[in-house]
């Protein structure tokens, strides 16, 4: 395989991995930058939403309808969640937060366990997406193409939707100054909601996405979470573009370090974060946590 | 502040009932129960060990078995290719744990907040990572089995047995409890306090809380390595499972159920865990799943844990740092 | 020789100029306010004598020694103490305990990891001359989160001189408080500044505090020291009315 080949392979696997984390992490980000709400169960939630894929894709047969559905429903899960435990917290100490999501992904953890079993879960990717396609002689995986392509789309839609919709100029001016879009007529109570659930469907998604590739496995959550606070930490918390910048470094990171150094690669995830901590506390891009 | 000093004669009566039992246990219980009792005397020791950490300095730390996987492994190691006594091997394992953790500490206090947690879990799954492909050293997946309590210095054999390691363990346990109750309410204890209370402040007063903060990562760490080493000889083996991240969130939730920043709490947390696990396993598959029910409610509605209930404390966090008009 | 001199202090974020050539002289047991409207770089001219943030150029000096540099708790260490504009305080210790743990980090053994019953005793002797000062001696034993606004003022106040320290910060004491407890906060002030003879700083807005305690008054706009003297003579100064739209009567 020519060099450009390898590099040009290797770059496609590290963009659909930066894709996956991003979901992670953009969804972790939000949520953070609205309600300072540090979500230990992201990952769970992730493993989550590939387990409900799994389901809804043998149920129905379609592989479309279990990525639009596994979200929908694990969202929907998160809001309940922030309506019925988080909002107790709110007037508590931020370290409440934590412990509490903490729970919340042992229990998602061992739901997972008890519901599917403990064997990992094969997802069929849809006939569109499965086979290579030849760029340069070399095969590509259609699905990681699919999987790059989906998080751009993803991406430019959450960016457009935070600076043009409604909705979305609400979140950015709740997360800088809760106290002030309240006084200016804000239901910051639904918005909390919203976001907390929106993350933890785009958590959701990433599960889906994801599953076809690595298969539905209850380890999921544990590497995984790691990876998303990674990022984040990298990117700064509470900020999108910081997420995404993050994800790809890590993408990279991970895939190139695991071509060239596998016994080291995950070693040099956690320098890369603590480099960055070191020279930059809050993260590239984030405000001080 | 501990409950201890705010007892009446009826409560010190019950500790001195609680303190004999635990003395003559071996007098009295089956083998069976010696082993579990044993078992919770060294999660007693590991879940105080964090307290120190998370209860009065409000570090949260997710990484916390990394001490106790690394005390567990460095003893086991020590008996098996040294022949070291088992009193030596154990607190040099608990040293060098501690020592190590100076390090760690360092590293880890570069950030605060969820940054240092989250350090703390990276660190925590290096060393996992490390286990596994280490195998020269640690045995990789299999780990180290067939751990010996070896005898002792010049011939001293009692520790070896049942009832020996349980005195050996309920000592470092003692010892533990004494020594942490000094430092919390020395003056150092009373900046790790301002820490956890109000850390931005604490600096302004002039303290390098960062340094207090690595001091008391290397203690805290010392310790749980200590419980650690006490493991390895118990149970006869070491392997990933003992730095595993589901072990950290465990110990942590034993501190909070059992009523952090009390030192008593977490250990009867470590209990009331270990109660649960052998109960409740027999009775569900879903065991785990209903504990994470459990610590998800005493985190809502009980957050001063079980001994802080016992004891009627004023409920953690209540009082902001920055109070509003 | 004075005892705190900045010599043309400035601090710069990117293009903004926060602290423009500052140039100051407290003398010895002077209560000075800075006053000036809001941006003026007041809060950003304590964090730059406090070490919390380092002046971009400029020299300053604490009886004759440079401190610009050094790090913050080394500079609280020197005697140098402040309180901040929002309150902190430690909410679950009680008002003493507060004071304590203040004067403690003086002590050359504050780190002493057991027994420390010689150093609690210095220190609580310390905390309690503190509390008695700021007339807080009543409520000594109540934690400091169920405290009233006004007293929790004060007990920063306390705190900060607990620490025995030879120059006082004031970041806008009466912040936040009402017109009575505005009023009893300064009544205390008043008579603590004139017993103890402390040296301070006083960042406030509400003009007749500045009045009631300041001997001098350096006002500060857009970071540059635009008028220092006397009250009557700031009071009267052109510039500073213009800048403060609509003056003070």
């Amino acid at each position: 395989m020519s060099t450009l080949a390898l590099l040009l392979t290797q770059s496609v696997n590290a963009l659909s991995q930066a894709a996956l984390l991003f979901f992670l992490g953009v969804g972790l980000t939000l949520i953070f930058g609205l309600m300072r709400i540090v979500n230990f169960a992201h990952g769970a939630l992730y493993m989550l939403g590939a387990f409900v894929g799994y389901s809804l894709s043998s149920w129905s047969g379609n592989f479309w309808f279990a990525l639009a559905g596994a979200p929908v429903l694990v969202g929907l899960f998160g809001t309940a969640f922030e309506f019925t435990i988080l909002r107790r917290l709110y007037r508590r100490d931020a370290h409440a937060f934590l412990m509490v999501t903490f729970g919340l992904a042992l229990v998602v953890g061992e739901a997972v366990r008890l519901i599917w079993g403990a064997d990992a879960l094969q997802v069929a990717a849809p006939p569109l997406l499965s086979g290579v396609i030849f760029l340069l002689d070399e095969p590509f995986p259609v699905y990681r193409l699919f999987l790059v392509a989906a998080g751009i789309v993803v991406a430019v839609a959450i960016w457009q939707f935070l600076e043009r919709a409604r909705l979305g100029l609400l979140i950015r001016a709740t997360s800088q100054n809760a106290d002030m879009a309240s006084a200016l007529g804000v239901d910051i109570k639904l918005i909390r909601s919203c976001v907390f659930g929106i993350g933890c469907g785009l958590a959701a998604l990433g599960g889906v996405l994801a599953a076809p590739l690595v298969t539905a496995s209850n380890g999921m959550a544990a590497t995984v979470i790691i990876d998303a606070f990674v990022i984040v930490i990298i990117g700064g918390m509470g900020s999108f573009l910081g997420s995404l910048i993050g994800a790809l470094l890590i993408g990279f990171v991970q895939v190139f370090g695991n071509y060239y150094a596998p016994d080291f690669a995950l070693a040099f995830m956690y320098l890369v974060m603590l480099a960055v901590l070191v020279v930059r506390p809050g993260g590239l891009l984030g405000k001080e946590a | 502040m501990l409950g201890v000093t705010r007892m009446r004669g009826t409560t010190r009566l019950i500790w001195i009932v609680v303190a004999l039992a635990m003395v003559l246990a071996p007098l009295g219980l089956p083998p069976f129960a010696m082993t579990l009792l044993t078992e919770a005397v060294i999660l007693g020791l590991f879940a105080m060990s964090l307290d120190l950490m998370f209860g009065f300095t409000r570090l949260v730390s997710f990484g916390h078995a990394a001490a106790y996987g690394f005390g567990a492994y460095a003893c086991g190691w020590m008996l098996l290719h040294t022949g070291m006594p088992l009193l030596f091997a154990v607190f040099a394992a608990g040293l060098l744990t501690g020592v190590i953790a100076i390090g760690v500490g360092w590293m880890c206090t570069l950030a605060i907040g969820v940054s240092f947690s989250m350090l703390t879990l990276a660190f925590a799954q290096l060393l996992y990572a490390i286990s596994f492909k280490w195998t020269s050293v640690t045995g990789g997946s299999d780990g180290l089995a067939g751990i010996p309590r070896t005898v002792g210095p010049f011939g001293f054999a009692a520790l070896s047995s049942k009832a020996g390691f349980y005195y050996l363990a309920l000592g470092c346990l003692v010892g533990g409890f004494l020594a942490c109750s000094a430092l919390v309410r020395s003056p150092f204890g009373a900046v790790l306090r301002g820490i956890r209370e109000n850390e931005a402040k604490t600096t302004s007063l002039g303290y390098n809380t960062r340094l207090y903060k690595i001091a008391v990562v290397a203690v805290a760490y010392g310790l749980g390595g200590l419980a650690g080493a006490l493991y390895a000889p118990f149970a006869g083996f070491a392997n990933t499972e003992l730095l595993f991240w589901l072990l950290s969130g465990q110990v942590l939730i034993m501190v909070i159920v059992g009523g952090a920043g009390t030192l008593i709490g977490p250990v009867l947390g470590a209990a009331f865990f270990m109660l649960m696990e052998h109960q409740l396993s027999a009775l569900t598959e879903a065991w785990a799943l209903y504990f994470g029910l459990i610590f998800i409610a005493f985190v809502l509605f009980a957050p001063q844990g079980i001994w802080g209930l016992a004891t009627g404390r004023l409920q953690m966090g209540r009082l902001r740092a920055n109070p509003r008009p | 020789m004075p005892l705190l001199e900045l010599d043309g202090v400035t601090r710069k974020y990117g293009a903004l100029v926060a602290l423009d050539q500052v140039a100051m002289t407290v003398e010895e047991g002077e209560v000075r306010a800075i006053i000036g409207p809001n941006g003026a770089g007041k809060t950003t001219l304590f964090n730059v004598i406090t070490g919390t943030v380092k002046p971009t150029a400029g020299q300053i000096r604490f009886a004759g020694q440079p401190i610009a540099g050094l790090a913050s708790h080394q500079i609280c260490r020197l005697g140098i103490s402040r309180t901040f504009q929002i309150t902190a305080l430690f909410p679950e210790m009680s008002a003493r305990e507060n004071a304590r743990l203040a004067a403690q980090a003086r002590h050359p053994r504050r780190w002493q990891p057991f027994g420390g019953a010689r150093i609690f005793t210095e220190a609580g002797l310390r905390a309690d001359a503190a509390l008695e000062q700021l007339g807080l001696s009543a409520i000594a034993d109540r934690p400091a989160g169920l405290l009233s606004h006004g007293d929790q003022r004060l007990l920063e106040v306390a705190m900060a001189m607990a620490q025995q320290p030879r120059v006082l910060l004031l970041d806008e004491p009466t912040q936040g408080l009402s017109v009575e407890e505005t009023e009893q906060a300064v009544d205390t002030l008043a008579r603590f500044l004139q017993t103890s003879r402390m040296t301070v700083l006083l960042v406030e807005h509400d003009m007749e505090v500045v009045f009631r305690l300041a001997h001098r008054i350096t006002v500060l706009h857009r970071g540059t020291v635009i008028a220092d003297g006397a009250p009557d003579q700031v009071k009267a100064d052109p510039g500073v009315q213009d800048a403060y739209l609509g003056g003070f009567a």
